[in-house]
C-alpha cells in the first residue's frame, strides 16, 4: 500500500530525509517518531506529492508519487497539523469540493457526505461557515475532507497536534477503525502514549534517516529503556 | 473547460466573492465612487464660491488716490477699504489680513475726465483664496470704472465706441457644453480604471496564494489529485474576474453617473453617455489588461511568504499602476501607432480616446495585441512561479531570492 525505498530530500546542503526505506501494508498503522526536524514531515510531504523527491521511490496504493501524481494522490487520505479549511466556505462546501476534485461523481458524493456528517458529528454544523467553528469540530471537519473520496492510504502528519483530549479520541478511534477496514495508515506525532496505543510498527527518524523500526515492545527492548518516551530520547540523542 | 478546473474556480470564486474586503473593492468603491465624487466636486464648487462671494474682506488702499477711485464706483457688497502704507499693505497680504492691495498713481480718479492714463496696481496672492475673490471685486470695480472712462472720452471727442476697439475678438466653444462630459471622463476615467484594475486585483492575488500559504489551506489543495498548474489557473481567473469585475463596475457607474449629468455649478452640468461601441471597445482592451495586470499581481504575490510580505511586495508593483493614467493625463501625449504599443499606458491611453471618440482602429488594435502579449508572457512567468516547488509551497523572502531559487532550477 505504501512503498519507500532509498527516499531521499536535499534542500541545498540540508538532507532532510535521507535513504529512507519502509513499507505499509493495508490494516496496519505505523508510526512515524522523531525530534523536531528529524525528516518525519518531509518525508510525509513527499508521500503527499507536495515535495518531489532527490532520489528513491515512493508509491501510494501502488502508484509511484512522481511518475502518476493523480492517482497516487487519489489512493491517499492526507490530513496536515494544521487544519486547512477554507475559513468562508461550510463543511458542505469544503467536503463537496474536494470529492468531486477527487473524481467521485456527485451521487455518490452526497451519500459519502450524509455519512461522513453522521460519522464525525458534523450534522449540527454542516452548513456553518468553517470560520465559526471551534477547534474541536474544524478538525472532524478536517479529517472528514481528508477522507471523503475513501483513500486506501491515510497519511497524517501530526494530527492530535493542539487538539484536546476530546477532539484526540476522535482521531485516534478513525485510526482504528481505518486499520479494521484494511487501511494503510501512517502519521507522525509527539505523543507516545497515542503511539504506544494505535501503532502496529514505529520507525524512529533521526536526522533524516531511519534509525529504528519495530513494534513498541521490540523497541523497548533494542533500546534498553523502560517506556518509549525514554526510548524517543535515547534515539534521539544519537542511541542505536 | 476540465471539469477539475471548473469544480476549482467555482470554489474560489465562492470563497472570494464571500470576502467582505474583495466585495468592496469590486462592488461598493466603484458604486459609491463616482456619485460621491462627482456630487462632492459640484457641492463643494459651488458652496465654495457662494461662501466667498459673501465673506467680508478688506481691500487695502496705499493712498488717499487709490481710495478716490475706487470709491467712484459702490463699494462691493462685503467688502472694505482699507488705508494702509505700501509695506504695511503688503505685509497685511502675507499674513491674510487684508485680499487685496491696490496702488494708483496721483489723479487717478480725474482720469477720465482729464485724459492720460493711470496705471492701477492690484496686488494679490494665490495662496489663498479670499485675496482671489478680492481680486475678482476689485477687478470688477476698476473694469466699471475703465468702461465709464472711455464712455466719457468717446463721447467728449464725438468718436464712435468701435474707435476704441479696432478688432473685437470673440471665442466661442461651439459644443462646450457636450464637450465637458466627456473632457471630465477623458482625464477622470484612464486614471481610474488602470488603478482598478490593479486595486481589484491586489486583494485577491495575495489572498488565494500567500494568504492561503498563511491559513494552510494551499497545502490541502495541492494534495488534491489535481495538477497544480489547473490549480493555479482556477486562481488566477478568480483575480482577472474580480479585477476585470472591479474595472467593469467603474465604466458602468461612471457612465450611469454621466448619463444622469452632474452640476458643476447653476450654469454648467457635464453629461456623456457612451455608445454600444464605445462600450465594446473599452472591454475589448480592459478584459486583456485585467488578465495581464492579475498576473503580474499574482506573480509577485505568489512569491511571498505571508500575506504581509505580499502586501509589502505589491507596494511598488500597486504605486506603479497610478503612471498610466497619470501620463494619459499629460496634454498632447494620445493614442497613436507608438503609444498603442506600450503596455498599460496604451489602455489609460485608449480609454480617453475612446471617451473622447478619436480612437482609429489601428491604433486600438495595436493596443489590445500589445495588452494581450504582455498577458501571455505574464502568465508564463506566473506559471514559471508556480511550477517551482519550494516557491509554490513556501514563496520567497523578496526578489532576490525568488530570482535566485528560480536560477536554480
Amino acid at each position: 500500500m505504501i512503498r519507500v525505498e532509498g527516499l531521499s530530500k536535499h534542500f541545498g546542503s540540508l538532507r532532510a530525509v535521507d535513504g529512507v526505506s519502509f513499507a505499509v501494508q493495508p490494516g496496519e498503522v505505523v508510526g512515524l517518531l522523531g525530534a523536531n526536524g528529524a525528516g518525519k514531515t518531509t518525508t510525509l510531504r513527499v508521500l503527499a506529492g507536495l515535495l518531489a523527491p532527490t532520489a528513491g521511490f515512493a508509491a501510494i496504493g501502488g502508484h509511484d508519487v512522481v511518475k502518476a501524481p493523480l492517482h497516487a494522490r487519489r489512493a491517499l487520505g492526507f490530513l496536515t497539523a494544521s487544519t486547512g479549511l477554507y475559513e468562508r466556505l461550510t463543511p458542505r462546501e469544503m467536503l463537496t469540493t474536494f470529492g468531486r476534485l477527487a473524481g467521485m461523481d456527485k451521487k455518490k458524493l452526497s451519500e459519502r457526505v450524509k455519512s461522513l456528517a453522521h460519522t464525525l458529528d458534523l450534522t449540527d454544523f454542516i452548513d456553518r461557515r468553517c470560520g465559526t467553528l471551534s477547534q474541536g469540530q474544524r478538525q472532524r471537519v478536517s479529517i472528514a475532507r481528508a477522507i471523503v473520496h475513501e483513500p486506501s492510504v491515510y497519511v497524517l502528519d501530526e494530527p492530535t497536534a493542539n487538539l484536546d483530549p476530546v477532539a484526540s479520541s476522535v482521531i485516534l478511534e478513525l485510526v482504528t477503525q481505518a486499520a479494521r477496514q484494511g487501511k494503510a495508515v501512517v502519521f507522525s506525532t509527539h505523543r507516545m502514549d497515542e503511539a504506544e496505543f494505535l501503532c502496529t510498527r514505529i520507525l524512529f527518524m533521526r536526522q533524516g534517516q531511519l534509525v529504528a523500526e519495530g513494534s513498541a515492545q521490540e523497541l523497548l527492548l533494542k533500546s534498553g529503556q523502560r517506556s518509549l518516551t525514554a526510548s524517543f530520547l535515547h534515539y534521539a540523542k544519537g542511541g542505536t | 473547460m476540465n471539469d477539475a478546473f471548473g469544480i476549482l474556480l467555482k470554489k474560489e470564486l465562492t470563497d472570494a466573492l464571500r470576502d467582505k474586503k474583495t466585495l468592496l473593492v469590486m462592488i461598493v468603491v466603484p458604486i459609491l465612487l463616482y456619485p460621491l465624487l462627482m456630487t462632492v466636486i459640484g457641492v463643494a464648487m459651488s458652496l465654495g464660491k457662494s461662501r466667498l462671494e459673501r465673506e467680508p474682506l478688506v481691500v487695502a488702499v496705499t493712498s488717499d488716490d487709490a481710495r478716490a477711485l475706487l470709491e467712484t464706483e459702490p463699494v462691493p457688497p462685503f467688502t472694505t477699504y482699507a488705508r494702509l502704507d505700501g509695506a504695511q499693505a503688503v505685509q497685511r497680504l502675507r499674513e491674510r489680513k487684508v485680499a487685496a492691495v491696490v496702488e494708483a498713481p496721483q489723479g487717478a480718479a480725474q482720469v477720465s475726465t482729464q485724459g492720460g492714463q493711470a496705471l492701477v496696481t492690484v496686488r494679490y496672492t494665490k495662496r489663498f483664496d479670499a485675496s482671489l475673490e478680492g481680486l475678482e471685486r476689485v477687478r470688477r470695480v476698476l473694469k466699471t470704472l475703465e468702461e465709464k472712462a472711455l464712455k466719457t472720452r468717446l463721447a467728449k471727442a464725438e468718436l464712435p465706441r468701435d474707435f476704441a476697439e479696432p478688432l473685437k475678438t470673440e471665442a466661442l466653444d461651439v459644443d462646450f457644453q457636450e464637450d465637458l462630459g466627456p473632457f471630465i471622463a477623458s482625464r477622470l476615467l484612464p486614471l481610474v480604471l488602470v488603478l482598478m484594475l490593479f486595486m481589484g486585483s491586489l486583494y485577491p492575488a495575495i489572498d488565494v496564494i500567500a494568504g492561503e500559504r498563511e491559513r494552510g489551506t494551499l497545502e490541502t489543495l495541492l494534495v488534491a489529485p489535481v495538477n497544480p498548474q489547473t490549480v493555479m489557473f482556477a486562481k488566477y481567473f478568480t483575480v482577472v474576474v474580480v479585477s476585470s469585475a472591479a474595472a467593469l463596475a467603474n465604466i458602468a457607474v461612471m457612465g450611469l453617473t454621466f448619463g444622469i449629468g452632474f452640476r458643476l455649478d447653476a450654469s454648467v452640468s457635464a453629461k456623456l453617455t457612451f455608445t454600444a461601441a464605445q462600450m465594446g471597445v473599452m472591454f475589448a482592451c480592459l478584459i486583456p489588461a485585467a488578465f495581464a495586470v492579475s498576473a503580474v499581481s499574482m506573480g509577485v504575490a505568489s512569491l511571498a511568504k505571508s500575506f504581509k510580505e505580499a502586501q509589502s511586495m505589491l507596494t511598488p508593483v500597486s504605486t506603479l499602476a497610478s503612471l498610466p493614467g497619470i501620463v494619459a493625463l499629460m496634454p498632447g501625449v494620445e493614442l497613436n501607432t507608438t503609444t498603442a504599443a506600450i503596455p498599460l499606458v496604451n489602455v489609460a491611453l485608449l480609454i480617453k480616446a475612446v471617451v473622447l471618440n478619436t480612437a482609429r482602429p489601428l491604433d486600438v488594435a495595436i493596443c489590445i495585441a500589445s495588452v494581450a502579449v504582455l498577458a501571455v508572457l505574464a502568465m508564463r512567468v506566473l506559471s514559471k512561479v508556480f511550477a517551482h516547488e519550494s516557491l509554490r509551497l513556501t514563496g520567497a523572502s523578496g526578489f532576490g531570492e525568488a530570482l535566485r531559487t528560480l536560477r536554480q532550477r
